[in-house]
Protein backbone atom coordinates (compact mmCIF):
# COMPACT_ATOMS: atom_id res chain seq x y z
CA UNK A 1 0.00 0.00 0.00
CA UNK A 2 2.82 2.35 1.01
CA UNK A 3 4.61 1.36 -2.18
CA UNK A 4 1.59 2.30 -4.28
CA UNK A 5 1.32 5.63 -2.45
CA UNK A 6 4.96 6.55 -3.07
CA UNK A 7 4.55 5.58 -6.73
CA UNK A 8 1.52 7.83 -7.03
CA UNK A 9 3.38 10.74 -5.41
CA UNK A 10 6.32 10.19 -7.74
CA UNK A 11 3.97 10.32 -10.73
CA UNK A 12 2.37 13.55 -9.57
CA UNK A 13 5.60 15.44 -9.01
CA UNK A 14 7.36 14.05 -12.12
CA UNK A 15 4.58 15.43 -14.29
CA UNK A 16 4.38 18.80 -12.48
CA UNK A 17 8.10 19.48 -12.15
CA UNK A 18 9.06 18.15 -15.58
CA UNK A 19 8.54 21.60 -17.00
CA UNK A 20 6.02 22.33 -19.67
CA UNK A 21 2.63 23.71 -18.83
CA UNK A 22 -0.34 21.70 -20.12
CA UNK A 23 -1.97 24.93 -21.25
CA UNK A 24 0.94 25.50 -23.68
CA UNK A 25 -0.19 22.57 -25.79
CA UNK A 26 -3.84 23.63 -25.47
CA UNK A 27 -2.82 27.01 -26.86
CA UNK A 28 -0.72 25.46 -29.60
CA UNK A 29 -3.70 23.44 -30.77
CA UNK A 30 -5.92 26.53 -30.71
CA UNK A 31 -8.19 24.99 -28.12
CA UNK A 32 -7.76 27.98 -25.83
CA UNK A 33 -7.54 31.64 -26.80
CA UNK A 34 -4.83 33.74 -25.06
CA UNK A 35 -7.39 35.92 -23.28
CA UNK A 36 -9.07 32.84 -21.76
CA UNK A 37 -5.77 31.51 -20.45
CA UNK A 38 -6.05 32.77 -16.88
CA UNK A 39 -9.60 31.50 -16.56
CA UNK A 40 -8.67 28.06 -17.91
CA UNK A 41 -5.68 27.84 -15.58
CA UNK A 42 -7.90 28.71 -12.65
CA UNK A 43 -10.50 26.13 -13.64
CA UNK A 44 -7.80 23.44 -13.81
CA UNK A 45 -6.40 24.52 -10.45
CA UNK A 46 -3.03 25.29 -12.03
CA UNK A 47 -2.84 28.74 -10.42
CA UNK A 48 -2.58 27.26 -6.95
CA UNK A 49 0.67 26.39 -5.17
CA UNK A 50 2.00 22.92 -5.97
CA UNK A 51 1.45 21.59 -2.48
CA UNK A 52 -2.25 22.54 -2.58
CA UNK A 53 -2.60 20.90 -5.99
CA UNK A 54 -1.02 17.76 -4.51
CA UNK A 55 -3.40 17.82 -1.54
CA UNK A 56 -6.46 18.14 -3.72
CA UNK A 57 -5.12 15.39 -6.00
CA UNK A 58 -4.77 13.03 -3.03
CA UNK A 59 -8.21 13.99 -1.69
CA UNK A 60 -9.67 13.27 -5.12
CA UNK A 61 -7.88 9.93 -5.28
CA UNK A 62 -9.55 8.83 -2.05
CA UNK A 63 -12.93 9.59 -3.62
CA UNK A 64 -11.80 7.72 -6.78
CA UNK A 65 -11.83 11.07 -8.57
CA UNK A 66 -8.87 11.39 -10.91
CA UNK A 67 -9.80 14.77 -12.33
CA UNK A 68 -10.96 15.62 -15.84
CA UNK A 69 -9.22 15.24 -19.18
CA UNK A 70 -7.69 18.51 -20.35
CA UNK A 71 -9.03 17.98 -23.85
CA UNK A 72 -12.61 16.81 -23.72
CA UNK A 73 -13.29 17.81 -20.10
CA UNK A 74 -14.68 14.36 -19.33
CA UNK A 75 -13.82 12.60 -16.05
CA UNK A 76 -10.55 10.65 -16.34
CA UNK A 77 -12.11 7.60 -14.68
CA UNK A 78 -14.81 7.43 -17.36
CA UNK A 79 -12.28 7.87 -20.18
CA UNK A 80 -10.16 5.04 -18.77
CA UNK A 81 -13.14 2.79 -18.00
CA UNK A 82 -14.34 3.03 -21.61
CA UNK A 83 -11.04 1.69 -22.89
CA UNK A 84 -10.47 -0.86 -20.15
CA UNK A 85 -12.51 -3.81 -21.47
CA UNK A 86 -10.55 -4.50 -24.70
CA UNK A 87 -7.24 -4.19 -22.83
CA UNK A 88 -8.38 -6.54 -20.07
CA UNK A 89 -9.43 -9.10 -22.69
CA UNK A 90 -6.09 -8.81 -24.46
CA UNK A 91 -4.03 -8.92 -21.25
CA UNK A 92 -5.91 -11.93 -19.83
CA UNK A 93 -5.66 -13.86 -23.08
CA UNK A 94 -2.01 -12.83 -23.36
CA UNK A 95 -1.19 -13.99 -19.83
CA UNK A 96 -2.89 -17.32 -20.55
CA UNK A 97 -0.82 -17.73 -23.72
CA UNK A 98 2.35 -16.77 -21.83
CA UNK A 99 1.72 -19.42 -19.16
CA UNK A 100 0.80 -22.13 -21.68
CA UNK A 101 3.73 -21.37 -23.99
CA UNK A 102 6.14 -20.83 -21.10
CA UNK A 103 5.26 -24.08 -19.33
CA UNK A 104 5.27 -25.98 -22.61
CA UNK A 105 8.65 -24.68 -23.76
CA UNK A 106 10.18 -24.99 -20.29
CA UNK A 107 9.05 -28.58 -19.79
CA UNK A 108 10.11 -29.53 -23.30
CA UNK A 109 13.59 -28.07 -22.87
CA UNK A 110 14.22 -29.69 -19.46
CA UNK A 111 12.35 -32.92 -19.87
CA UNK A 112 12.46 -34.05 -23.48
CA UNK A 113 14.69 -37.04 -24.10
CA UNK A 114 15.14 -35.95 -27.69
CA UNK A 115 18.11 -33.62 -27.87
CA UNK A 116 16.69 -31.80 -30.90
CA UNK A 117 13.38 -31.01 -29.23
CA UNK A 118 15.06 -29.75 -26.07
CA UNK A 119 17.50 -27.54 -27.99
CA UNK A 120 14.72 -26.27 -30.22
CA UNK A 121 12.56 -25.33 -27.23
CA UNK A 122 15.48 -23.50 -25.60
CA UNK A 123 16.17 -21.68 -28.84
CA UNK A 124 12.56 -20.57 -29.20
CA UNK A 125 12.42 -19.29 -25.62
CA UNK A 126 15.64 -17.32 -26.13
CA UNK A 127 14.09 -15.87 -29.26
CA UNK A 128 10.97 -14.92 -27.31
CA UNK A 129 12.92 -12.75 -24.85
CA UNK A 130 14.91 -11.04 -27.59
CA UNK A 131 12.37 -10.25 -30.28
CA UNK A 132 10.65 -6.88 -29.95
CA UNK A 133 6.85 -7.15 -29.70
CA UNK A 134 6.56 -4.75 -32.62
CA UNK A 135 8.46 -7.14 -34.89
CA UNK A 136 6.63 -10.34 -33.84
CA UNK A 137 3.35 -8.48 -34.31
CA UNK A 138 4.28 -7.39 -37.81
CA UNK A 139 5.52 -10.88 -38.69
CA UNK A 140 2.24 -12.36 -37.43
CA UNK A 141 0.18 -9.93 -39.49
CA UNK A 142 2.26 -10.67 -42.59
CA UNK A 143 2.02 -14.40 -42.03
CA UNK A 144 -1.74 -14.30 -41.83
CA UNK A 145 -2.40 -11.83 -44.62
CA UNK A 146 0.09 -13.01 -47.24
CA UNK A 147 0.26 -16.78 -46.78
CA UNK A 148 -2.71 -19.17 -47.19
CA UNK A 149 -2.70 -19.52 -43.38
CA UNK A 150 -5.08 -16.59 -43.20
CA UNK A 151 -7.61 -18.30 -45.43
CA UNK A 152 -7.92 -21.44 -43.34
CA UNK A 153 -11.51 -22.05 -42.25
CA UNK A 154 -12.14 -20.18 -39.01
CA UNK A 155 -9.13 -17.93 -39.43
CA UNK A 156 -11.09 -15.10 -40.96
CA UNK A 157 -13.45 -14.87 -37.99
CA UNK A 158 -13.31 -11.56 -36.21
CA UNK A 159 -12.12 -12.83 -32.86
CA UNK A 160 -9.19 -14.84 -34.25
CA UNK A 161 -7.74 -11.80 -35.96
CA UNK A 162 -8.93 -9.46 -33.26
CA UNK A 163 -7.93 -11.33 -30.13
CA UNK A 164 -6.14 -14.63 -30.74
CA UNK A 165 -3.31 -13.25 -32.84
CA UNK A 166 -2.57 -10.21 -30.62
CA UNK A 167 -2.77 -12.41 -27.52
CA UNK A 168 -0.34 -14.89 -29.06
CA UNK A 169 2.10 -12.10 -29.91
CA UNK A 170 1.78 -10.55 -26.44
CA UNK A 171 2.04 -13.91 -24.66
CA UNK A 172 5.07 -15.00 -26.68
CA UNK A 173 7.05 -12.02 -25.38
CA UNK A 174 6.51 -13.09 -21.76
CA UNK A 175 6.77 -16.82 -22.40
CA UNK A 176 10.57 -16.75 -22.69
CA UNK A 177 11.20 -15.70 -19.09
CA UNK A 178 8.68 -18.24 -17.75
CA UNK A 179 10.15 -21.03 -19.89
CA UNK A 180 13.65 -20.24 -18.60
CA UNK A 181 12.52 -20.39 -14.96
CA UNK A 182 10.61 -23.65 -15.49
CA UNK A 183 13.64 -25.15 -17.23
CA UNK A 184 16.03 -24.16 -14.41
CA UNK A 185 13.73 -25.39 -11.66
CA UNK A 186 12.96 -28.70 -13.38
CA UNK A 187 16.63 -29.37 -14.05
CA UNK A 188 17.45 -28.67 -10.43
CA UNK A 189 14.63 -30.74 -8.94
CA UNK A 190 15.67 -33.71 -11.07
CA UNK A 191 18.69 -34.35 -8.82
CA UNK A 192 16.72 -33.97 -5.56
CA UNK A 193 16.36 -37.06 -3.33
CA UNK A 194 12.56 -37.02 -3.60
CA UNK A 195 12.86 -37.64 -7.33
CA UNK A 196 15.01 -40.75 -6.76
CA UNK A 197 12.50 -41.84 -4.15
CA UNK A 198 9.63 -41.39 -6.58
CA UNK A 199 11.51 -43.34 -9.24
CA UNK A 200 12.25 -46.08 -6.70
CA UNK A 201 8.56 -46.30 -5.91
CA UNK A 202 8.03 -47.13 -9.58
CA UNK A 203 6.95 -43.77 -11.08
CA UNK A 204 7.86 -43.90 -14.73
CA UNK A 205 9.24 -41.05 -16.83
CA UNK A 206 5.83 -39.63 -17.62
CA UNK A 207 3.16 -37.17 -16.59
CA UNK A 208 3.03 -38.35 -12.97
CA UNK A 209 6.75 -38.02 -12.46
CA UNK A 210 6.68 -34.65 -14.23
CA UNK A 211 4.03 -33.36 -11.79
CA UNK A 212 6.21 -34.61 -8.96
CA UNK A 213 9.10 -32.49 -10.25
CA UNK A 214 7.04 -29.52 -11.28
CA UNK A 215 5.09 -28.92 -8.07
CA UNK A 216 7.98 -27.58 -5.96
CA UNK A 217 8.83 -25.21 -8.83
CA UNK A 218 5.35 -23.68 -9.00
CA UNK A 219 5.73 -20.88 -6.39
CA UNK A 220 8.61 -19.37 -8.33
CA UNK A 221 6.72 -19.70 -11.60
CA UNK A 222 3.66 -18.03 -10.06
CA UNK A 223 5.58 -15.05 -8.74
CA UNK A 224 7.26 -14.73 -12.12
CA UNK A 225 3.84 -14.71 -13.79
CA UNK A 226 2.80 -11.88 -11.45
CA UNK A 227 5.85 -9.90 -12.56
CA UNK A 228 4.92 -10.65 -16.16
CA UNK A 229 1.38 -9.41 -15.48
CA UNK A 230 2.83 -5.98 -14.77
CA UNK A 231 5.08 -6.32 -17.81
CA UNK A 232 2.04 -7.22 -19.92
CA UNK A 233 0.62 -3.78 -19.20
CA UNK A 234 3.58 -2.28 -21.05
CA UNK A 235 3.36 -4.97 -23.72
CA UNK A 236 -0.27 -4.17 -24.47
CA UNK A 237 0.77 -0.63 -25.42
CA UNK A 238 2.79 -1.95 -28.35
CA UNK A 239 0.42 -4.79 -29.23
CA UNK A 240 -2.53 -2.40 -29.41
CA UNK A 241 -0.58 -0.05 -31.66
CA UNK A 242 0.55 -2.83 -34.02
CA UNK A 243 -2.89 -4.41 -34.33
CA UNK A 244 -4.74 -1.06 -34.24
CA UNK A 245 -6.83 -2.22 -31.30
CA UNK A 246 -8.54 0.24 -28.99
CA UNK A 247 -7.42 0.14 -25.35
CA UNK A 248 -5.69 1.89 -22.50
CA UNK A 249 -2.26 1.33 -24.02
CA UNK A 250 -3.05 3.56 -26.96
CA UNK A 251 -4.80 5.95 -24.61
CA UNK A 252 -1.54 6.27 -22.66
CA UNK A 253 0.46 7.05 -25.81
CA UNK A 254 -2.03 9.61 -27.10
CA UNK A 255 -2.34 11.27 -23.69
CA UNK A 256 1.46 11.65 -23.55
CA UNK A 257 1.66 13.05 -27.08
CA UNK A 258 -1.16 15.51 -26.30
CA UNK A 259 0.25 16.25 -22.84
CA UNK A 260 -3.08 15.38 -21.27
CA UNK A 261 -1.58 15.06 -17.76
CA UNK A 262 -4.65 13.94 -15.79
CA UNK A 263 -5.23 10.98 -18.13
CA UNK A 264 -1.55 9.92 -18.22
CA UNK A 265 -1.39 10.27 -14.44
CA UNK A 266 -4.51 8.16 -13.96
CA UNK A 267 -3.10 5.40 -16.19
CA UNK A 268 0.23 5.28 -14.33
CA UNK A 269 -1.64 5.10 -11.02
CA UNK A 270 -3.64 2.21 -12.49
CA UNK A 271 -0.42 0.44 -13.57
CA UNK A 272 1.02 0.77 -10.04
CA UNK A 273 -2.20 -0.58 -8.53
CA UNK A 274 -2.25 -3.55 -10.93
CA UNK A 275 1.36 -4.33 -10.02
CA UNK A 276 0.70 -4.17 -6.26
CA UNK A 277 -2.45 -6.28 -6.59
CA UNK A 278 -0.79 -8.93 -8.73
CA UNK A 279 1.96 -9.28 -6.10
CA UNK A 280 -0.64 -9.88 -3.40
CA UNK A 281 -2.53 -12.41 -5.53
CA UNK A 282 0.71 -14.20 -6.41
CA UNK A 283 1.74 -14.44 -2.75
CA UNK A 284 -1.57 -15.98 -1.71
CA UNK A 285 -1.55 -18.34 -4.71
CA UNK A 286 1.95 -19.47 -3.79
CA UNK A 287 0.75 -20.21 -0.24
CA UNK A 288 -2.08 -22.27 -1.70
CA UNK A 289 0.19 -24.37 -3.90
CA UNK A 290 3.22 -24.83 -1.67
CA UNK A 291 2.70 -26.25 1.83
CA UNK A 292 6.35 -25.49 2.70
CA UNK A 293 5.56 -21.78 2.77
CA UNK A 294 2.61 -22.19 5.14
CA UNK A 295 4.32 -23.79 8.14
CA UNK A 296 7.16 -21.40 9.00
CA UNK A 297 5.89 -17.96 9.86
CA UNK B 1 22.28 -22.34 -31.62
CA UNK B 2 25.14 -24.09 -29.88
CA UNK B 3 27.77 -22.39 -27.80
CA UNK B 4 30.80 -21.44 -29.87
CA UNK B 5 29.08 -20.81 -33.19
CA UNK B 6 26.42 -18.68 -31.53
CA UNK B 7 28.99 -16.51 -29.75
CA UNK B 8 31.04 -16.14 -32.94
CA UNK B 9 27.97 -15.09 -34.92
CA UNK B 10 26.95 -12.65 -32.18
CA UNK B 11 30.38 -11.02 -32.15
CA UNK B 12 30.41 -10.86 -35.96
CA UNK B 13 26.99 -9.19 -36.08
CA UNK B 14 27.80 -6.67 -33.35
CA UNK B 15 31.13 -5.87 -35.02
CA UNK B 16 29.40 -5.30 -38.35
CA UNK B 17 26.78 -3.04 -36.75
CA UNK B 18 29.48 -1.07 -34.98
CA UNK B 19 31.35 -0.52 -38.26
CA UNK B 20 28.05 0.48 -39.84
CA UNK B 21 27.45 3.01 -37.08
CA UNK B 22 30.95 4.49 -37.14
CA UNK B 23 31.28 4.66 -40.92
CA UNK B 24 27.68 5.65 -41.72
CA UNK B 25 28.70 8.74 -43.77
CA UNK B 26 31.10 6.64 -45.89
CA UNK B 27 28.84 3.62 -46.34
CA UNK B 28 25.66 5.49 -47.13
CA UNK B 29 25.08 6.29 -50.78
CA UNK B 30 22.46 9.03 -50.39
CA UNK B 31 21.26 11.65 -47.95
CA UNK B 32 19.12 9.75 -45.39
CA UNK B 33 16.76 12.70 -44.92
CA UNK B 34 16.09 13.83 -48.51
CA UNK B 35 13.89 12.18 -51.14
CA UNK B 36 16.20 10.93 -53.89
CA UNK B 37 13.93 8.66 -55.93
CA UNK B 38 10.29 7.80 -56.61
CA UNK B 39 8.51 6.50 -53.50
CA UNK B 40 8.48 2.75 -52.81
CA UNK B 41 11.00 1.85 -55.54
CA UNK B 42 12.17 -1.74 -55.42
CA UNK B 43 15.83 -2.65 -54.95
CA UNK B 44 18.11 -1.48 -57.78
CA UNK B 45 21.84 -1.23 -58.47
CA UNK B 46 22.21 2.32 -57.16
CA UNK B 47 19.80 1.75 -54.27
CA UNK B 48 20.31 -1.86 -53.10
CA UNK B 49 17.39 -1.77 -50.65
CA UNK B 50 15.08 0.51 -52.60
CA UNK B 51 13.36 3.66 -51.41
CA UNK B 52 10.79 4.26 -48.68
CA UNK B 53 7.35 5.86 -48.82
CA UNK B 54 8.88 9.33 -49.19
CA UNK B 55 11.51 8.27 -51.74
CA UNK B 56 14.43 8.21 -49.32
CA UNK B 57 17.20 5.62 -49.65
CA UNK B 58 16.53 2.72 -47.24
CA UNK B 59 20.16 1.55 -47.15
CA UNK B 60 21.46 4.96 -46.07
CA UNK B 61 18.69 5.34 -43.50
CA UNK B 62 19.55 1.94 -42.01
CA UNK B 63 23.24 2.90 -41.80
CA UNK B 64 22.51 6.21 -40.06
CA UNK B 65 19.90 4.34 -38.02
CA UNK B 66 22.61 2.07 -36.62
CA UNK B 67 24.49 5.17 -35.50
CA UNK B 68 21.50 6.89 -33.90
CA UNK B 69 20.03 3.76 -32.30
CA UNK B 70 23.32 2.46 -30.86
CA UNK B 71 24.32 5.91 -29.61
CA UNK B 72 20.93 6.34 -27.91
CA UNK B 73 21.12 2.92 -26.27
CA UNK B 74 24.74 3.48 -25.15
CA UNK B 75 23.96 6.89 -23.66
CA UNK B 76 20.94 5.69 -21.75
CA UNK B 77 22.79 2.57 -20.52
CA UNK B 78 25.61 4.79 -19.25
CA UNK B 79 23.10 6.95 -17.41
CA UNK B 80 21.48 3.93 -15.76
CA UNK B 81 24.71 2.18 -14.85
CA UNK B 82 26.46 5.25 -13.39
CA UNK B 83 23.53 6.52 -11.32
CA UNK B 84 22.39 3.01 -10.39
CA UNK B 85 25.86 1.89 -9.28
CA UNK B 86 26.46 5.05 -7.23
CA UNK B 87 23.12 4.60 -5.45
CA UNK B 88 23.74 0.88 -4.98
CA UNK B 89 27.23 1.50 -3.61
CA UNK B 90 25.99 4.24 -1.29
CA UNK B 91 23.28 1.94 0.05
CA UNK B 92 25.57 -1.08 0.48
CA UNK B 93 28.51 0.83 1.97
CA UNK B 94 26.65 3.02 4.44
CA UNK B 95 23.86 0.72 5.62
CA UNK B 96 21.43 2.04 8.21
CA UNK B 97 18.84 4.58 7.23
CA UNK B 98 20.58 5.63 3.97
CA UNK B 99 20.29 2.02 2.85
CA UNK B 100 16.67 1.76 3.97
CA UNK B 101 15.69 5.00 2.20
CA UNK B 102 17.32 4.02 -1.09
CA UNK B 103 15.78 0.54 -1.04
CA UNK B 104 12.32 1.88 -0.18
CA UNK B 105 12.49 4.49 -2.95
CA UNK B 106 13.66 1.91 -5.47
CA UNK B 107 10.89 -0.51 -4.51
CA UNK B 108 8.26 2.19 -4.81
CA UNK B 109 9.49 3.22 -8.26
CA UNK B 110 9.54 -0.45 -9.28
CA UNK B 111 5.77 -0.63 -8.71
CA UNK B 112 5.57 1.18 -12.04
CA UNK B 113 6.76 -1.15 -14.83
CA UNK B 114 10.07 0.10 -16.31
CA UNK B 115 8.63 0.97 -19.69
CA UNK B 116 5.64 2.80 -18.21
CA UNK B 117 8.00 4.74 -15.91
CA UNK B 118 9.99 5.69 -19.00
CA UNK B 119 6.80 6.83 -20.74
CA UNK B 120 5.94 8.89 -17.67
CA UNK B 121 9.29 10.66 -17.94
CA UNK B 122 8.70 11.34 -21.65
CA UNK B 123 5.32 12.77 -20.66
CA UNK B 124 7.02 15.07 -18.17
CA UNK B 125 9.73 16.33 -20.55
CA UNK B 126 7.77 16.28 -23.79
CA UNK B 127 8.30 13.93 -26.76
CA UNK B 128 11.78 14.00 -28.40
CA UNK B 129 14.66 11.58 -28.94
CA UNK B 130 16.60 13.20 -26.06
CA UNK B 131 13.58 12.67 -23.82
CA UNK B 132 13.43 9.01 -24.88
CA UNK B 133 17.14 8.49 -24.05
CA UNK B 134 16.75 10.20 -20.66
CA UNK B 135 13.52 8.33 -19.94
CA UNK B 136 14.85 4.87 -20.70
CA UNK B 137 18.05 5.69 -18.79
CA UNK B 138 16.35 7.09 -15.69
CA UNK B 139 13.42 4.66 -15.85
CA UNK B 140 15.76 1.72 -15.31
CA UNK B 141 17.73 3.29 -12.43
CA UNK B 142 15.59 1.81 -9.60
CA UNK B 143 15.93 -1.74 -10.90
CA UNK B 144 19.63 -1.40 -11.60
CA UNK B 145 20.34 0.25 -8.24
CA UNK B 146 18.72 -2.68 -6.46
CA UNK B 147 20.72 -5.23 -8.45
CA UNK B 148 23.95 -3.26 -7.90
CA UNK B 149 23.27 -3.04 -4.15
CA UNK B 150 22.86 -6.83 -3.96
CA UNK B 151 26.12 -7.27 -5.83
CA UNK B 152 28.00 -4.90 -3.49
CA UNK B 153 26.45 -6.55 -0.43
CA UNK B 154 27.72 -9.94 -1.59
CA UNK B 155 31.25 -8.54 -1.76
CA UNK B 156 30.87 -6.79 1.60
CA UNK B 157 30.18 -10.13 3.33
CA UNK B 158 33.49 -11.61 2.20
CA UNK B 159 36.07 -12.28 4.91
CA UNK B 160 38.78 -9.94 3.59
CA UNK B 161 36.41 -6.97 3.71
CA UNK B 162 35.49 -7.75 7.32
CA UNK B 163 39.21 -8.17 8.03
CA UNK B 164 40.10 -4.78 6.56
CA UNK B 165 37.31 -3.27 8.66
CA UNK B 166 38.81 -4.88 11.76
CA UNK B 167 42.20 -3.41 10.80
CA UNK B 168 40.65 0.04 10.94
CA UNK B 169 39.77 0.75 7.31
CA UNK B 170 36.89 3.18 7.03
CA UNK B 171 33.60 2.52 5.31
CA UNK B 172 34.37 4.60 2.22
CA UNK B 173 37.95 3.34 1.96
CA UNK B 174 36.53 -0.18 1.85
CA UNK B 175 33.91 0.90 -0.70
CA UNK B 176 36.58 2.28 -2.99
CA UNK B 177 39.30 -0.33 -2.57
CA UNK B 178 37.28 -3.52 -2.02
CA UNK B 179 33.64 -3.24 -3.07
CA UNK B 180 34.07 -1.40 -6.35
CA UNK B 181 36.95 -3.41 -7.88
CA UNK B 182 35.63 -6.78 -6.74
CA UNK B 183 32.04 -6.17 -7.80
CA UNK B 184 33.22 -5.01 -11.21
CA UNK B 185 32.91 -8.34 -13.10
CA UNK B 186 29.30 -8.83 -11.96
CA UNK B 187 28.48 -5.20 -12.75
CA UNK B 188 29.93 -5.56 -16.23
CA UNK B 189 27.72 -8.56 -16.90
CA UNK B 190 24.67 -6.69 -15.55
CA UNK B 191 25.57 -3.81 -17.87
CA UNK B 192 25.65 -6.09 -20.91
CA UNK B 193 22.19 -7.49 -20.15
CA UNK B 194 20.96 -4.00 -19.47
CA UNK B 195 22.21 -2.69 -22.81
CA UNK B 196 19.90 -5.13 -24.59
CA UNK B 197 16.99 -3.95 -22.44
CA UNK B 198 17.81 -0.30 -23.15
CA UNK B 199 17.95 -0.94 -26.89
CA UNK B 200 14.55 -2.65 -26.77
CA UNK B 201 13.16 0.14 -24.59
CA UNK B 202 14.38 2.93 -26.82
CA UNK B 203 13.18 1.35 -30.04
CA UNK B 204 9.84 0.57 -28.39
CA UNK B 205 9.31 4.20 -27.37
CA UNK B 206 10.40 5.54 -30.74
CA UNK B 207 8.16 2.91 -32.38
CA UNK B 208 5.26 4.40 -30.41
CA UNK B 209 6.11 7.80 -31.87
CA UNK B 210 7.43 9.26 -28.60
CA UNK B 211 10.59 10.60 -30.29
CA UNK B 212 8.38 13.27 -31.80
CA UNK B 213 9.97 13.54 -35.25
CA UNK B 214 8.85 10.62 -37.48
CA UNK B 215 11.46 11.38 -40.17
CA UNK B 216 14.39 10.45 -37.87
CA UNK B 217 16.52 7.67 -39.35
CA UNK B 218 16.20 5.55 -36.19
CA UNK B 219 15.31 1.84 -36.28
CA UNK B 220 12.24 2.03 -34.04
CA UNK B 221 10.80 5.04 -35.87
CA UNK B 222 11.54 3.36 -39.23
CA UNK B 223 9.76 0.20 -38.05
CA UNK B 224 6.73 2.31 -37.22
CA UNK B 225 6.56 4.24 -40.47
CA UNK B 226 7.17 1.02 -42.43
CA UNK B 227 3.98 -0.40 -40.99
CA UNK B 228 1.84 1.65 -43.36
CA UNK B 229 3.23 -0.30 -46.33
CA UNK B 230 3.32 -3.74 -44.80
CA UNK B 231 1.65 -5.40 -47.78
CA UNK B 232 3.18 -3.56 -50.73
CA UNK B 233 6.72 -3.09 -49.33
CA UNK B 234 7.22 -5.32 -46.27
CA UNK B 235 11.00 -4.72 -46.27
CA UNK B 236 10.43 -1.18 -44.97
CA UNK B 237 9.27 -2.59 -41.62
CA UNK B 238 11.11 -5.92 -41.65
CA UNK B 239 14.66 -4.61 -42.17
CA UNK B 240 14.80 -2.24 -39.18
CA UNK B 241 12.82 -4.78 -37.12
CA UNK B 242 15.32 -7.53 -37.89
CA UNK B 243 18.23 -5.18 -37.18
CA UNK B 244 16.83 -4.48 -33.70
CA UNK B 245 16.05 -8.14 -33.02
CA UNK B 246 19.45 -9.46 -34.17
CA UNK B 247 21.31 -6.84 -32.13
CA UNK B 248 19.31 -7.63 -28.98
CA UNK B 249 19.75 -11.39 -29.47
CA UNK B 250 23.49 -10.98 -30.07
CA UNK B 251 23.93 -8.92 -26.89
CA UNK B 252 21.88 -11.49 -24.95
CA UNK B 253 24.15 -14.23 -26.25
CA UNK B 254 27.28 -12.40 -25.06
CA UNK B 255 25.58 -11.58 -21.75
CA UNK B 256 24.74 -15.25 -21.12
CA UNK B 257 28.33 -16.08 -21.88
CA UNK B 258 29.85 -13.53 -19.50
CA UNK B 259 27.31 -14.23 -16.76
CA UNK B 260 28.69 -17.72 -16.22
CA UNK B 261 27.93 -17.66 -12.51
CA UNK B 262 26.39 -14.23 -12.19
CA UNK B 263 22.77 -13.19 -12.05
CA UNK B 264 20.58 -12.93 -15.09
CA UNK B 265 17.28 -11.40 -16.02
CA UNK B 266 18.39 -7.80 -16.16
CA UNK B 267 16.19 -5.05 -14.86
CA UNK B 268 13.18 -5.80 -17.00
CA UNK B 269 10.85 -5.37 -14.01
Amino acid sequence: MLTAFVAVTLTFFALRLGGGDPTDSLMAQNLVAPEQLAAVRASLGLDQPLILQYASFLAGLLRLDLGVSLFNKRPVLTVIAEQLAPTLQLATAGLLMAILLGLGLGILSAWSRKRMAADGARWVSNLATGLPVALTGILAILLFSVTPLGHLPGMSLGWTRGLLLPALVLGFASAGAIARAVNTELTRSRSEPYMSAAAARGLQHGPRLLWHALRPALPLVISLCALQAAFLFAGTVVTETVFSRPGIGRLLVSSILQRDYPVAQGLVVLAALIYTLSQVVADSLALLVDPRLRGGS
Amino acid sequence: MNGRLGVALAIAWLGAILVFALLAPLLSTHDPLQPVAAPLNGPSLSMPLGSDALGRDVWSRLAYGARLTLAAATLSTTLTVVIGSVLGLAAAASGGWTDRTIVAAANAALAIPGLVLAMLIVAAIGPSLTAVVLAVGLGAVPGFARLARTTFLQVRERAYVTASGALGAGRWWRARHHLLPNAWPSLASLTTTHFAWALLGITTLTFLGLAGDPSLPEWGAMLNSGRQHLLDAPRLALLPGLAIALTVLAVHRLGDRSAAGGSSGGSSG
